[in-house]
């Protein structure tokens, strides 16, 4: 079950990096008319469009990773103290506060993207912030998924 | 709906910050103020209310609800302030604190987390 959930934790988690990504091209790349290759198709002109999206999978992931907490902090942890992997603890602590503190910008993120259109560098701001978190968790994330094959 | 988002959401995400941060920093076995609401035990799945020490016989303990729930707490007292405060004040300061604030958090956060990746670090300012 658990590591049912995992997979589907990661699945979702994949889809949160492409939502935001396109809209962090979109909102500092943006395309320009005419360009129509492969990179410039994933510069969206709608960064609006994915907001709904993002925070839809942004709870969705955190109520997952929510739920499997438990096991990591019981079953994952210990071996790792124990190992002295202190780098892989840190990096599954660093995830878990970004984490925390960007599920209580969402609301914000939120009025800002579809109510205050006239704040653009606050947009902007707020964008950056979650595609850095959601990118820095997506790998922090899998190197620890995957720490054993590391030590 | 719109003034309650303008004021409230980001006051919130505010509070939720200023809280969060030094909660995660300064909670510890020994310390002397009850950051995280309660604490669960995940190896007995019991959960008791405010900072509670692990033990060999309740395993490790679990803060990181704790600090999430006093931290929306205390988001929701920053939002019920800004809801009382003149409008004017706000529109100026929300739009940019709404993001300097995480950042900030961001970053005394990690001057504490790097102990886990550099062998004797000690946070800065309280070296």
């Amino acid at each position: 079950m658990i590591t049912a959930l995992l997979i589907v934790h990661g699945i979702f988690a994949m889809f949160l990096v492409g939502a935001i990504t396109h809209q962090a091209l979109g909102v500092f790349w943006p395309r320009r008319p005419g360009q129509a290759n492969f990179v410039a198709r994933m510069r969206v002109a709608n960064s609006q469009g994915y907001v709904n999206a993002i925070l839809t999978l942004y709870v969705a992931v955190f109520v997952m990773g929510s739920f499997l907490y438990p096991t990591y902090r019981v079953f994952v942890r210990p071996p790792l103290q124990d190992l002295q992997l202190t780098y892989a603890i840190g990096l599954f602590e660093v995830k878990e506060n970004f984490a925390a503190i960007c599920l209580a910008l969402l609301p914000s993120y939120w009025y800002f993207w579809k109510k205050a259109p006239e704040f653009p560098v606050t947009r902007s701001a707020l964008t950056a912030i979650l595609f850095v978190t959601i990118w820095y968790n997506f790998i922090a994330g899998h190197i620890l998924n995957n720490v054993r094959g590391f030590t | 709906m719109n003034k309650i988002a303008a004021r409230a959401f980001p006051a919130f995400a505010i509070g939720f910050a200023l809280f969060y941060a030094p909660g995660y920093s300064f909670t510890g076995a020994t310390s002397t103020v009850n950051w995280p609401l309660f604490t669960y035990f995940p190896a007995i799945n019991q959960w008791r209310w405010l900072l509670v020490p692990g033990n060999d016989n309740s395993g490790p303990p679990m803060w990181w609800y704790g600090w999430i729930a006093s931290s929306v707490l205390v988001g929701l007292v920053f939002a019920a302030i800004a809801m009382l405060l003149p409008e004017r004040a706000l529109r100026k300061i929300s739009p940019t604190l709404i993001w300097v604030v995480p950042v900030c958090a961001f970053i005394f956060l990690l001057n504490w987390e790097l102990s886990w990746f550099v062998t004797g670090w000690k946070p800065i300012w309280f070296s």
